[in-house]
C-alpha cells in the first residue's frame, strides 16, 4: 500500500479478467481510477 | 457578525448525524445536483422524483431495434472515454493502453456506473434540506453520501486543476479567478469526507 503514497498507485486485486474488470467497476463506482492490465 | 461551524460528521445510533448551515446545505446540493446533471441524470427530476429514471428521448428517428436490445441489457454505443475532463475522471478508462479493451468494458459498464452515481447524488439531495440544519444519516444513505461526496471533490478537483499534492490546491489560482471561491469548498468537502469515514469506521 506504501506503493499507493510514493507512486500513485498500486496493485490491488489480481486474478482472472473477468474478476478484475468486477473489481475495476466497483472501483470506479467510489471513484477510483482502476485499471486492469495484463501480466507477462 | 454569526460565524457558523462549518458541517462534520458524527456517529450517532445506527448512523451518522451532521448538522448544515443553509448556505452549506446548498453548496452541497448545488454541487451534486451539478454532477448527476453530467452524468446524464434530468435536471427536473434530479432532485424530487427517485426513480424517475427514463432516458431522454432523442429528437429525429426513433432508437433502432437494436438500441432497445442493448439499453434492456445495459449496454451504451458509447466506447471512447467522454470529451469533457470531469466525465472522464468520473467514468475512466479500465484499460491503459489498450483502447479496445477499454472500449469494451466501457460499453457493459458505462451505464451502470452512471446510474450508480446519480442514485447516489439523488440520496443526499433526498436527505439534506435546502435549508439545512441537523441531519441523520442510515449507514446504507452514508455510505451513498460518501460516493456523492467523493464524485464531487473529483469534480471539483479536475476543474481546479488538482494534481498530486493536496496542500497545492488552489495555488496556481489568482484570487480574481471565479474558481477560487470552490478551494475553500474543494478543502471543506474533503474535511466532510473525512468525517464521515471516521463517523462510519
Amino acid at each position: 500500500m506504501l506503493d499507493v503514497h510514493h507512486k500513485g498507485r498500486a496493485v490491488v486485486s489480481s486474478g482472472a479478467r473477468e474478476s478484475m474488470e468486477r473489481d475495476a467497476e466497483t472501483l470506479h463506482g467510489f471513484g477510483l481510477w482502476a485499471t486492469v492490465s495484463h501480466d507477462k | 457578525v454569526t460565524e457558523v461551524p462549518v458541517a462534520r460528521f458524527r456517529a450517532s445510533q445506527g448512523g451518522v448525524t451532521a448538522r448544515f448551515g443553509a448556505a452549506q446545505a446548498r453548496i452541497v446540493r448545488d454541487l451534486v445536483s451539478q454532477v448527476a446533471e453530467l452524468l446524464g441524470a434530468d435536471p427536473e427530476t434530479a432532485e424530487d422524483h427517485p426513480g424517475a429514471d427514463t432516458p431522454p428521448v432523442p429528437d429525429g428517428p426513433g432508437p433502432s431495434d437494436g438500441q432497445v436490445l442493448e439499453a434492456a441489457f445495459g449496454l451504451t454505443d458509447a466506447t471512447e472515454a467522454p470529451r469533457d475532463p470531469v466525465l472522464a475522471r468520473l467514468l475512466p478508462d479500465a484499460y491503459r493502453d489498450d483502447p479496445e479493451a477499454a472500449g469494451e468494458f466501457r460499453r457493459y459498464t458505462e451505464l451502470s456506473l452512471r446510474d450508480g452515481k446519480v442514485a447516489a447524488a439523488r440520496t443526499v439531495l433526498g436527505t439534506l434540506p435546502a435549508r439545512g440544519g441537523r441531519i441523520r444519516l442510515s449507514q446504507p444513505d452514508a455510505e451513498a453520501w460518501l460516493r456523492a461526496l467523493n464524485d464531487v471533490r473529483l469534480a471539483l478537483g479536475v476543474r481546479l486543476g488538482v494534481t498530486d499534492d493536496f496542500e497545492e490546491v488552489g495555488n496556481g489560482i489568482n484570487p480574481a479567478d471565479p474558481r477560487a471561491a470552490y478551494v475553500w469548498v474543494y478543502h471543506w468537502l474533503a474535511y466532510l469526507q473525512e468525517s464521515l469515514v471516521e463517523a462510519l469506521s
